[in-house]
């Protein structure tokens, strides 16, 4: 008896290598171009020509009208706050030609504003998305008047606006409930991310700035990415120093946040699920507590708890237990980190363990009880239970849970910010001896104004999750045999 | 249905999101009508209802004023961070000038009556701070209207007056009560000003120079600057000595220096901090228990001087301190149309009669020439307690000790305070390697060679910005 897994037959698909997918593209645009009507032909260089044609008005009118405005913005370039849009925000992203601005009229008490460096390299970037958008809608414009082409040869009538939209209503429902996330998605995800990746490849720090009274900063190439590796440069010191340090605690941390949270849940929900356990219901509502009570007043609350002056501190005074008061969370830099680190991952299952409890006390109560009959009737034992059936199948289901709650602990700020503030701190670092990369990244932006720094930090991190989560999720069981637990 | 369900949220979706794009924007320069001021917290009040008074004595001013109270160490960083989201008018300790001058945060001072004022009420000391250059003109950028300067804060019930005058007498006093003698707010270069500036008694010499001659340019001469001196040295082992002590000085803890400075704790005796204190140490000690008075003196010890020239044992030395004053300067990105009431009103707020009356309800020192005068004609018409006019009196005692920060670009000031030279002589008074882990750039601070490099690498920093690629072979050298 156990759990027996039926492997999915793998399916390769005959796929075209990326050339020969480039070419087919290529020359099905051709052939669209050579095939299509006068209508689809104009609108090659006329966006909606081709359903004027079609006599598609309100569709043509709604491509033209887009063109006009991307080309208006492109040609006039709108700006705001000084800084353009359209050609120039392109002309721009070199940053280059750039003034300081300052020349002061005493009179009106205005300055001449000078450029925003910011400013000029996220409105190139939207630039650029603008014209990608361009394109796309291009495309979407030939294809729509070629599609009416060839349903005029078959004898169809092409569709009209309102078949359209309700075609959108119905056929292409995904389509319409699908754009504004990608809206949002590209708006408030990929457009900033792609600005926090650009300024990793800028001198945007803002006390070097300040240092040379300027607003304006440039692009110095890798030259941030090799401060990391040689330290160089104003915060390279550090880096230097402190990334690898720093990296490592951040993993061991992550291990044993994640781990100790999620046995620890496992072990609670199996006491509080034990049949025959009095005031079940209660026990659920007091650990569910912790969860209702918001996490950081828990957390600052036990950083109270456990400071110099604190409540544990002056009973284990009072008793005569030690002499001097225990720097428990490492707020002083003579602390002992080890003693900080212990702490706070200790702490953290106090606002860890109910979540997985909570989860894993719903999965155990899915199991189908005639797997334990059947065990039982084999004559298994309550742990060969425990080990064959409840945790694979616990697992099994909660291993994507895992691997985002072990990502989620590598960039579990508020635990570490708000007990220990990163302390231990090291004479001469930003990053002291419990200091998260998250946090680290905290101090090396808010703190020290070095947005460059902090965005290389950033990509390191994101490369290191990122593959630590592909890695993890495609080798695990939940990924290769999706709904095969029997 | 289930389609309906689904258009509607996500035309909520869609909603939420154009209304948090909405949301975020903020207008550069809008002139709604009303002049936004940040003053220190202690005396948001104060300001609102002094403002109030002059609208409403001023019908053609045109403009409401709100007051919001800011801390005003920090707030220059908020500034520089975003300024159109800071007030029109806003408060910063004047070293911070240089900085928001430089980064176009602020607008000169061009108001002929107001400069006239500002020249006619200010000490000289402080009209040499106020300035900074704007494409090569230089221009009167912060209004003086506060001063402030570190002095003592001690425990009555713990401490004599008179050990209270001496570090050697708060050693004793914390011998008797078995605890630390004395902390500081902070260990960054402003709060430790109390030793780096401590000068002797008999001539009040210091060899310590910082930025002396500096041009009020970003860019320009980092002027003359020295932290070598055998004094120095001297003060420094004294420091060492002192920390060591059991009975000496101690770092805040975390818990805050006030909570060391609790009757209850008695983490500590005494603290070195300013008037924006008060009310924290009273908090802490009580109305009866706060001592306030100037910073004491300390003596230096044969060991302290072994090997050096220019200092003896016996010599004493009192703490020292900057001298500085609180400004008001006015937001570049301000609307233009303000810009004549903003000035009028900043002419109003550092008057001689406002200042007199912030400090009569806030404590706050006046800047002007001859306030002295006026504090003492208060504690005798009975105005104010005896602490309130020791809160007043010791630092207009202690600015004797003092100098301005001379930090007059945005340059000097990032490199004294923030390239890691306050880190460097905290590790000097801790005596451990700076950085403490990693390359070694300062292995040992205990010996006199160490002791030199700090202090090389201290000036180093003020002067450069970065560390040293090497020590000198033979110190004291320039830096």
């Amino acid at each position: 008896m156990g759990s027996k897994v039926t492997k999915a037959p793998k399916i390769k698909a005959n796929r075209l290598s990326f050339p020969e997918r480039i070419g087919n593209a290529f020359s099905a645009f051709a052939k669209r171009f050579v095939d299509g009507s006068l209508g689809t032909k104009l609108s090659h260089f006329i966006f909606g020509a081709g359903n004027f044609y079609h006599k598609q008005y309100m569709k043509g009118f709604l491509f033209l009208l887009i063109q006009a405005g991307i080309l208006a913005l492109m040609i006039f370039c709108p700006s705001i706050n000084g800084t353009p849009y359209g050609w120039k925000a392109l002309q721009n992203l070199s940053l280059r030609n750039v003034s300081d601005g300052g020349d002061f009229d005493p009179l009106t008490g205005q300055f001449t504003s000078g450029s925003d460096c910011k400013l000029m390299v996220l409105f190139g970037f939207v630039t650029i998305a603008m014209i990608v958008i361009y394109f796309l809608v291009w495309n979407l414009n030939i294809a729509s008047s070629y599609k009416s082409d060839m349903d005029r040869k078959v004898g169809k009538k092409p569709s009209t606006f309102r078949e359209d939209l309700r075609d959108l209503l119905d056929g292409k429902f995904h389509v319409l409930m699908l754009t504004p996330t990608c809206i949002a998605a590209t708006l408030f995800t990929i457009l900033p991310t792609i600005f926090m990746i650009a300024l990793a490849f800028t001198t945007y720090n803002q006390q070097d700035m300040n240092d040379l009274g300027t607003n304006l900063f440039h692009w110095n190439g890798l030259q941030n990415f090799r401060a990391v590796f040689t330290g160089e440069g104003s915060l390279g010191v550090e880096i230097h120093a402190r990334f690898l340090p720093v990296l490592g605690w951040t993993f061991i941390w992550a291990i044993f946040a994640t781990l100790t949270c999620y046995f620890g849940g496992i072990i609670l929900a199996l006491l509080i699920n034990k049949k025959g356990l009095k005031g079940k219901k209660l026990f659920r509502t007091v650990f569910i507590l912790t969860v209702a009570v918001p996490q950081f007043i828990s957390l600052l609350a036990v950083r109270n708890l456990l400071g110099q002056y604190g409540p544990i501190n002056s009973m284990l005074m009072d008793l005569g237990l030690t002499a001097a008061p225990i720097g428990f969370l490492g707020l002083n830099p003579s602390d002992s980190e080890m003693l900080a680190k212990v702490m706070v991952i200790i702490i953290n299952m106090w606002v860890g363990i109910p979540y997985t409890m909570l989860m894993t006390s719903g999965i155990l109560m899915n199991i189908p009880a005639d797997l334990y009959e059947a065990a039982r009737v084999d004559g298994a034992s309550t742990v060969k239970m425990f080990f064959k059936i409840t945790l694979p199948y616990v697992i099994f289901v909660t291993t994507p849970y895992l691997i985002s709650s072990f990502i989620g602990n590598i960039n579990s700020f508020n635990s570490i910010f708000l007990l220990t503030g990163g302390g231990p701190t090291y004479t001469g670092y930003q990053a002291g001896g419990t200091d998260l990369l998250v946090t680290w990244l905290y101090k090396v932006t808010i703190d020290q104004g070095s947005y460059n720094t902090g965005a290389v930090i950033g990509i390191f991190t994101f490369l290191i999750t990122a593959t630590i989560t592909l890695i993890t999720y495609r080798r695990s069981k939940a990924y290769n045999e999706e709904d095969t637990f029997q | 249905m289930k389609k309906v369900v689904c258009m509607i949220l996500a035309v909520a979706m869609m909603a939420t999101l154009l209304v948090g794009c909405g949301g975020s924007s903020t207008p550069s320069t809008p002139d709604d009508g009303i002049i936004r001021v940040w003053v220190g917290e202690e005396s948001a009040e104060f300001y609102q209802k002094v403002c109030n008074e002059y609208v409403a004595a001023h019908p053609d001013f045109g403009y409401t004023v709100e007051v919001k109270g800011m801390d005003t160490g920090s707030v220059a960083g908020t500034i520089s961070n975003d300024p159109t989201a800071a007030a029109d008018i806003y408060t910063v300790a004047h070293d911070n000038i240089g900085k928001l001058a430089s980064t176009q945060c602020a607008k000169p001072i061009t108001d002929e009556a107001l400069i006239d004022q500002v020249l006619a009420d200010n000490p000289e000391s402080f009209q040499s701070v106020i300035y900074s250059t704007l494409n090569d003109k230089s221009y009167l950028y912060g209004v003086p209207y506060i001063s402030q300067a570190l002095f003592l804060y001690y425990n009555k019930a713990a401490v004599t007056e008179e050990e209270a005058q001496s570090f050697e007498g708060l050693q004793a006093a914390a011998q008797r009560a078995g605890t630390k003698a004395i902390t500081v707010t902070g260990d960054d270069g402003f709060n430790m000003s109390f030793a780096l500036l401590a000068r002797k008694v008999s001539d009040h010499s210091t060899t310590v120079k910082i930025y002396e001659g500096a041009e009020a340019k970003s860019g320009g001469s980092k002027g003359v600057s020295n932290c070598q001196g055998d004094d120095t040295v001297a003060i420094v082992r004294w420091l060492q000595a002192f920390a060591a002590d059991p009975n000496g000085f101690k770092w805040a803890s975390s818990d805050g220096w006030d909570a060391d400075l609790d009757k209850d704790n008695q983490g500590v005796l005494a603290v070195i901090g300013g008037a924006w204190h008060y009310n924290t140490a009273k908090a802490a000690l009580g109305e009866t228990n706060l001592g306030i008075t100037v910073i004491p003196t300390f003596t230096l010890t044969a060991e302290a001087t072994q090997g050096l020239t220019g200092v003896a044992a016996g010599d004493v030395y009192r703490g020292g301190t900057f001298a500085d004053c609180k400004c008001f300067m006015i937001n570049a990105y301000s609307a233009p149309g303000k810009y004549a009431k903003e000035q009028e009103l900043i002419k109003y707020l550092s008057s001689k009669e406002v200042q007199n009356a912030s400090y009569l309800e806030c404590l706050n020192v006046p800047a002007y020439t001859g306030a002295t005068d006026f504090i003492k004609q208060c504690y005798s018409d009975g105005k104010v307690t005896e602490s309130q006019y020791n809160l007043a009196a010791m630092q207009v005692a202690m600015a004797e000790w003092g100098i301005p920060q001379p930090f007059i670009t945005g340059t000097l000031n990032t490199y004294y305070y923030s390239k890691n030279a306050p880190s460097v002589f905290r590790a000097m008074i801790d005596q451990t390697a700076y950085p403490t882990t990693g390359d070694q750039i300062l292995s040992e601070t205990t010996s006199l060679e160490g002791i030199r490099r700090g202090l090389y690498l201290i000036e180093y920093l003020w002067m450069h910005g970065v560390t040293p690629d090497s020590f000198p072979a033979s110190l004291p050298a320039q830096a």
